[in-house]
């Protein structure tokens, strides 16, 4: 699977990369939400993973960016948040999931596999 | 005409006054101090005061730890309010930016960051790190300077934190408006934490090192009292008539009683009778005249207790509300710390009978022992100004001695009234004896006189009987053959 990680803080960006492409996908990264925008559009990505807090554009501002847009609306979005992650269960029209943070890189890939066994219609 | 710039308050106990009024809006700061000095928390805390006050915050972070690890850590205070995060405050990590991208593209991206949230202010944790990743000085100090530059022209103020030891000279330290220096030191065997504002551009700051505690509330700072209080925070409007000292036949001894705003030292070896002197001090209180007891030794219910065996019934006074008791054991303490609750507690209930058991509790509290005579000062008089009769103890070392030591310079600038309390051997008896040694501004019998317990407290049963070496606590009758 193709996917695109939108994450400012770098151990964290770091980790997500290495796992995902151990677990055989292949994994793209962005400091924030602006350049996962930009990453998106040139990859037309199977996922997007994305942060909530970032600079330049949220995760929340990225999902609105993402549906509003004819060609990238299709793309599931998981949403893995500290703080924010009540906001972001209100709105299932833009995450497919949510994972709160901390979280143990386990869960993430237990995510994908549900998304990948349910593809979204 | 001089101007007052306005104030971004830092949300943190003791630091406005010490800046001048708190930070300037749209200047920049720069916090400096060993890791574990508590940079990182007052960045956090004066964030999270912003946003309470419904400002925006921008908090970026050039630190390798994740912002969950700083939230888990900053869930212990009480500041910390989850609700604010990614609504008032923002937390991003501009490493990555850094990394790839240089510090040119970090100085953009907070710029449109800033304009973005319409941030009132940014904090910077981690310049040091900037200054790892920039190839010379001149780099971070064109960072510095951009940054605040932009930043002062949509009027957000900026704090940056850095473990950096940066001088004087260095250039972001000519950049900035203000830095901050935080330190944790260890004094004999106890850590001080202080910190001092080193520069503070459009602001009259409170000069030199101030203790600072962080606790479950985040960081407090005590301003050093003799330079917060240089002058009494009202205005003296002195009372000339005379305060009942509570001690059956003492008042006629000093003209009246005690002056009111006056301090009076009680000073004499242990068991003399100094607290019970406090006590009856106190136990002439009402609701008119609250008192505080703001005692190092006894325990609330051990003074309550001594004063029952006294004859003296403090715990009604106590259930009235006419009385306060503050206890501060003499464990480890801060002097300035110790000061500001006596304050507060004064204050808070309009106090008129203050009875401190003893002066040398703060003198133990005391890490530079030099600063007493003003320490001292600055307390007695916002007392004196405050209205506030005071009597203080003050413990003499040797329980009979052949010379009669004065208090030190440190205590006796700051006491209007002494008083001597003393056992004397005499014959083969201990007799307690008070003798009143001064009393500004009234007309006092000096001789001394005995004491006795007589079930209402002390009393003073009438002048000791002539002897010779009374202020000894080793006395003869007069006409005795000395052997």
């Amino acid at each position: 699977m193709n996917i695109v990680v939108a994450e400012d803080e770098f151990l964290i960006a770091d980790m997500l990369v290495v796992s995902l492409e151990e677990a055989g996908h292949r994994v793209r990264d962005a400091p924030h939400g602006a350049g996962a925008l930009r990453l998106i559009q040139e990859e037309r990505p199977d996922l997007l993973i994305t942060d909530f807090m970032m600079p330049l554009m949220t995760g929340l501002e990225l999902a609105e960016a993402l549906r509003a847009d004819d060609g990238l609306r299709d793309i599931p979005i998981v949403l893995v948040s500290g703080a924010q992650g009540l906001i972001a269960r209100e709105r299932s029209d833009l995450f497919d999931i949510v994972i709160d943070k901390p979280y143990r890189i386990e869960r993430i890939l237990e995510a994908l596999a549900r998304l990948i066994a349910k593809p979204i219609d | 005409m001089t101007q007052q710039l306005p104030r971004l308050s830092t949300g943190v106990p003791g630091l406005d006054p010490i800046l001048g009024g708190g930070f300037v809006e749209g200047a920049s700061y720069i916090v400096q101090g060993q890791p574990g000095a508590g940079k990182t928390i007052l960045g956090n805390q004066v964030a999270f005061a912003t946003a309470s006050s419904g400002r925006k915050v921008l908090y970026v972070t050039l630190l390798a730890e994740t912002h969950d690890r700083l939230f888990q850590s900053l869930s212990t205070l009480s500041f910390f309010d989850k609700a604010q995060l990614g609504s008032r405050i923002s937390y991003v990590s501009v490493f990555q930016t850094l990394n790839k991208e240089g510090l040119g593209a970090v100085v953009d991206l907070l710029r449109k960051e800033t304009k973005r949230q319409g941030a009132s202010l940014i904090v910077f944790d981690g310049l040091l790190n900037a200054r790892d990743r920039a190839e010379t000085d001149l780099d971070v100090k064109t960072f510095v300077a951009e940054v605040q530059s932009q930043a002062a022209f949509v009027g957000c103020t900026v704090m940056f934190l850095t473990s950096a030891r940066t001088h004087d000279d260095s250039p972001e330290h000519t950049m900035v408006d203000g830095v901050i220096e935080m330190h944790e030191e260890l004094v004999g065997l106890r850590t001080v934490r202080r910190l001092r504002v080193r520069k503070s551009r459009g602001s009259a700051s409170l000069g030199g090192f101030h203790q600072y505690e962080i606790a479950e509330p985040g960081i407090s700072v005590f301003p050093r009292i003799e330079a917060a209080l240089r002058l009494p925070s009202v205005s003296d409007q002195p009372d000339l008539t005379p305060l009942t000292s509570g001690i059956e036949g003492l008042d006629v001894l000093t003209g009246g009683g005690l002056p009111r705003g006056s301090t009076t030292l009680v000073v004499g070896p242990s068991g003399s009778g100094k607290t019970s002197f406090g006590i009856n001090f106190l136990a002439a209180g009402s609701h008119k005249e609250p008192g505080l007891h703001f005692g190092f030794y006894e325990s609330p219910d051990r003074l309550l207790s001594k004063a029952s065996a006294l004859g003296l019934d403090l715990r009604r006074a106590v259930d009235k509300g006419e009385l306060e008791i503050l206890w501060h054991p003499l464990t480890e303490n801060l002097i300035d710390k110790l000061a500001y609750r006596l304050l507060d507690a004064v204050a808070a209930r309009g106090v008129k009978r203050l009875f401190i058991d003893s002066l040398g509790g703060f003198e133990r509290a005391a890490v530079h022992g030099s600063r007493m005579v003003e320490f001292f000062a600055a307390l007695t008089n916002e007392l004196r100004a405050r209205g506030v009769t005071t009597v203080a103890t003050w413990e003499l070392r040797d329980l009979f001695s052949s010379q009669v030591s004065a208090p030190g310079p440190e205590i006796s600038s700051a006491l209007d009234n002494l008083i001597l309390m003393r056992q004397v051997e005499i014959g083969a008896h201990y007799k307690r004896l008070l003798s009143v040694l001064k009393v500004r501004d009234q007309s006092y019998a000096a001789a001394p006189q005995e004491v006795i317990i007589d079930g209402h407290g002390l009393a003073i049963s009438g002048p000791f009987e002539e002897a010779v070496g009374i202020s000894t606590g080793l006395a003869r009758p007069l006409g005795a053959s000395s052997s």
